[in-house]
């Protein structure tokens, strides 16, 4: 039987983020893919920008990226561009609201900043006691927290506490009029999550957006440069990375993990098994019965419902959207019209409904405009919903780019379930688990699995479920293995 | 769109529901001393506890248990589904056979105890006291098992004491001579007899559906004419603690409904650890019980003085606070006064010498503090080789 150290279920760039950090410690990795391809959500089809990358990642990977500016596109065409706390109007009017809008995104990146730090190593926890060294080390992460609060000084302070727990739309809101630029700033807040600006926490899933500053990138050729950066981090470490090969279950044998079974039969062995999955497909691959009722419970109650579809337009010709310079086509083309809409195109998706006015984030490339359309429901989709979501997108996107339908040569519809089937991550969700304060830090995914860890030995999770959350940060899987590690599994 | 739960409340009996035994209880009840088990009318007492209990220990008792809950477990993941909710490896149960079963929560903290039936290959029926239904759901959660309520659909009987297997054969089932301690049989079609009980005496246990039930009482009651008594909880109250069986919700609390933390107790703790069995793969607790020490051990107790010491405090060198009795009764038989108690560790089972009991006495309006040494037992208070004896005796 082969055998490894490390098998890393899913290529999904947190899982390669992972199997690099075990190789480059000198560890046999085996990467197993369902797919044929690696890369899971940052794949071109399904991502198109790059948000929350620290620099030392991208350093790391050495890919390139540029920055771009956001457009807020307005249907009486005053649209608003912003680049960081910076917004003005598209033909370079000054907006009545830039000021208060630099001061609030000024703040919150500050905030973000103070919660940034907790995402770059495994959430906080006592489970080595207060007389362990590694308590010890735990009491110094949380004081460094709180240092950073206390450096943000008393009404700072006091601004902090009382914003992380409220909702986006009375936090923008209250320093800027809605339009916009409030709904842009709120439709980040939101997107891919199972909450409307007005949902309790979404000024936490707004900081998380802004935890490296909120600038916003687009990958050199696509997304897909960026994954492959990834595969190339890993294969570089040594690791093995297998495509089209579907894991059918982990084999456990005394409580311990000891490597899987392909579909076919076919075994390979290790010390520890990684996976990309949620912890409810991870438990199941094991075994239910291998879990605590309890913690199979936590499993199933996981907050994944995703909210956010794809939709790919394939195009003849380039679209002009009325009122936009050459260079600002290039941007991250927001439709959010207010804080108000954003709101409302939540409310259909509670009951299983289309949006009747979805808000989108679209990049303008060669041949092809990619939209991430939301709030639509996660489940209960036929060809025709299909079909109906993405005439709706491009009906949308016509009222700001004229003509835009005659160029349209095919359509790609992917939803949550599309999502869910085509890479794993649970209900389709753009953060694998609802970025929600019940499944955030020590909480996340699910409590008892903030460490990374199942409960039966040498089992992780490595992907977007775990850990500081979505995006591609690279960090769940990062964190993961340096939990591997420090456990002295291998 | 309204959301809202649509509830038909008119379906929902108001009060104590009666069991199926109920228009015979009424009859024989003199004492008209009612308590409430699991929501039914269930007597305490129906005459006086003296000769209720002396008739389980002397002749032959019945006594209604419909009221316990009972679930039927079924489908060809039921043994993977069960060996992962109990202790014990279930795998050891054959076809017709009874076990005691326990099962814990993710702490290892027990949640209930029961008997265990199985009555098919992959048709097994729990019974315990309290409502397990939506445990059961979320433990059959990814077995293909289906766990269906049968509380109220099946009445149980406890035919319990020395002469109860002369009842069963003059009531024409004779044929159950043949059933082992923990057997189970059906003799009749919907009629099941397992050879069970909470007595610690020989005694039976009969199962049949709700419709059925009051036709088997008759058909007992006149079997038994002249040597048989129905009884209450207190008198098999007595009996259970003679025989050193633990009650939820006296002896240990029911993790999955204490509120307060640090309530629930483990198997280990409360003197199950032959019955936890770590071979056999996981369990639900068990990586817990394999971590953690036992804090606490239940214990037997044989206590000085004659006055019950039901809730009284156990110290050690009359000083130091180590624990308290569970459920303490003067045992009639044995002509002790005993009780189940919880001690902290390491009282009980490292350190058992030098141990008191303070019980407060009511003497005719005078309260009087006694101080009784109590000493640990090993074996129950009752054991009667009759109650083991295959074939029974015809007493």
């Amino acid at each position: 039987m082969e055998t490894f150290d490390v098998i890393v279920i899913g290529a999904g760039h947190n899982g390669l983020a992972a199997a690099a950090a075990l190789g480059a410690r000198g560890k046999r990795v085996c990467v197993l893919e369902r797919s044929a391809g690696v890369g899971g959500m940052a794949d071109g089809r399904l991502a198109h920008l790059v948000y929350n990358l620290s620099e030392a990642e991208r350093r790391r990977l050495g890919v390139h990226l540029s920055e771009v500016d956001t457009v807020s596109l307005a249907r009486d065409g005053r649209h608003v561009a912003i680049r960081g706390g910076s917004a003005a109007y598209a033909d370079g009017g000054a907006h009545p609201d830039a000021a208060a809008y630099a001061a609030l995104h000024a703040r919150l990146v500050r905030f973000a900043g103070v919660l940034a730090h907790l995402a770059e190593a495994p959430p906080p926890g006592f489970e080595g006691g207060l007389t362990s060294l590694e308590g010890l080390r735990e009491i110094a992460r949380l004081g460094k927290v709180g240092l950073g609060l206390k450096r943000l000084g008393k009404a700072e302070m006091r601004e902090f506490l009382r914003v992380v727990l409220s909702n986006a739309f009375d936090t923008v809101l209250d320093e800027i009029g809605d339009g916009p630029l409030a709904g842009a700033l709120t439709a980040d807040a939101v997107r891919g999550a199972w909450a409307g600006p007005r949902s309790p926490g979404t000024v936490f899933s707004l900081m998380y957006r802004l935890g490296q500053g909120g600038r916003v990138f687009r990958a050199e050729g696509s997304m897909g440069a960026v994954a492959a950066a990834y595969a190339e981090k890993a294969r570089a470490a040594g690791c093995d990375i297998r495509v089209g090969v579907p894991v059918a279950r982990v084999v456990v044998e005394d409580d311990r993990a000891v490597g899987v079974e392909l579909e076919g039969g076919v075994r390979i062995a290790a010390q520890a098994v990684l996976s990309s999955a949620g912890p409810l497909q991870t438990m199941l691959l094991a075994g239910v019965a291998h879990f605590d009722v309890e913690a199979a419970r936590r499993a199933r109650g996981m907050r994944a419902k995703g909210s956010a579809a794809k939709v790919n337009f394939a195009l003849s010709g380039r679209p002009l959207f009325t009122g936009l310079s050459e260079a600002q086509h290039g941007a991250r083309l927001v439709v959010a019209p207010s804080a108000a809409a954003v709101e409302q195109s939540f409310n259909p998706a509670k009951y299983g409904e289309l949006p009747k006015a979805p808000v989108l984030e679209m990049v303008l490339e060669d041949g092809r405009l990619s939209v991430i359309a939301t709030h639509v429901p996660y489940e209960g989709w036929t060809d025709a919903r299909r079909a109906a979501l993405g005439a709706l997108v491009a009906e949308t996107v016509e009222a700001y780019a004229p003509g835009f339908a005659s160029l349209v040569t095919g359509t790609e519809v992917l939803t949550p379930a599309d999502i869910a089937a085509m890479t794993g991550a649970p209900g389709g969700h753009w953060h694998h688990a609802e970025m929600g304060l019940d499944q955030v830090l020590t909480l996340r995914p699910i409590a008892g699995n903030a460490r990374y860890r199942l409960a039966v030995g040498g089992l992780y999770l490595c992907g977007a479920s775990a850990h500081p959350g979505g995006d591609v940060t690279g960090l769940p899987g990062r964190n993961a293995a340096g939990q591997v590690l420090a456990d002295g599994v291998l | 769109m309204d959301a809202r739960v649509q509830t038909r409340p008119a379906a929902v009996p108001i009060g104590l529901i009666p069991t199926p035994f109920q228009s015979r209880l009424e009859a024989l009840s003199r004492a008209k001393s009612w308590v409430n088990w699991a929501g039914y009318i269930s007597p305490a007492v129906l005459d006086t506890v003296e000769f209720e209990y002396f008739a389980i220990r002397n002749q032959a008792t019945l006594y209604d248990i419909s009221p316990m809950h009972k679930y039927r477990i079924r489908g060809t993941d039921a043994g993977a589904m069960l060996n992962r909710l109990v202790t014990r490896d279930v795998r050891k149960v054959h076809l017709g056979r009874v076990s005691y079963v326990l099962w814990c929560d993710e702490d290892g903290k027990l949640i209930d105890d029961g008997t265990l039936f199985r009555l098919g290959l992959d048709d097994w029926r729990l019974c315990c006291q309290e409502p397990m239904a939506g445990w059961l759901d979320d433990a059959a959660w990814g077995f293909d098992v289906t766990v269906t309520d049968e509380s109220h659909t099946v009445a149980g009987l406890a035919l319990q004491g020395p002469t109860s297997f002369a009842v069963l054969q003059a009531a024409g089932l004779g044929t159950a001579r043949a059933l082992k301690p923990f057997d189970i049989q059906e003799f009749e079609p919907g009629l099941q007899i397992s050879r069970t009980g909470f007595t610690g005496d020989l005694g039976y246990e009969l199962w049949t559906s709700w419709a059925r039930a009051c036709a088997l009482w008759d058909r007992l009651w006149q079997a038994g004419a002249g040597q048989l008594r129905a009884i209450g909880f207190e008198a098999m109250n007595i009996a259970r603690i003679e025989a050193g069986f633990i009650a939820a919700r006296s002896d240990f609390q029911p993790a999955n409904t204490a509120i307060r933390l640090g309530r629930g107790r483990s198997p280990i703790e409360l003197g199950f650890s032959r019955m936890v069995d770590f071979a056999k793969g996981h369990f639900n607790g068990r990586r817990a019980l394999l971590r953690d020490k036992p804090q606490y051990s239940l214990v037997r107790l044989d206590v000085g003085g004659f006055k019950p010491a039901d809730g009284a405090l156990i110290y050690h060198r009359r000083k130091k606070e180590v624990g308290h009795v569970t459920s303490g009764v003067w045992s009639p038989t044995a002509k002790r006064n005993i009780a189940l108690a919880e001690l902290r560790a390491p009282f009980g089972a490292d350190v058992a010498d030098d141990l008191w009991a303070e019980i407060y006495v009511n003497a005719e309006g005078t309260w009087e503090r006694r101080l009784e040494r109590v000493t640990v037992q090993t074996q129950p208070f009752f054991r009667n080789d009759r109650a083991r004896a295959t074939p029974p005796g015809l007493f």
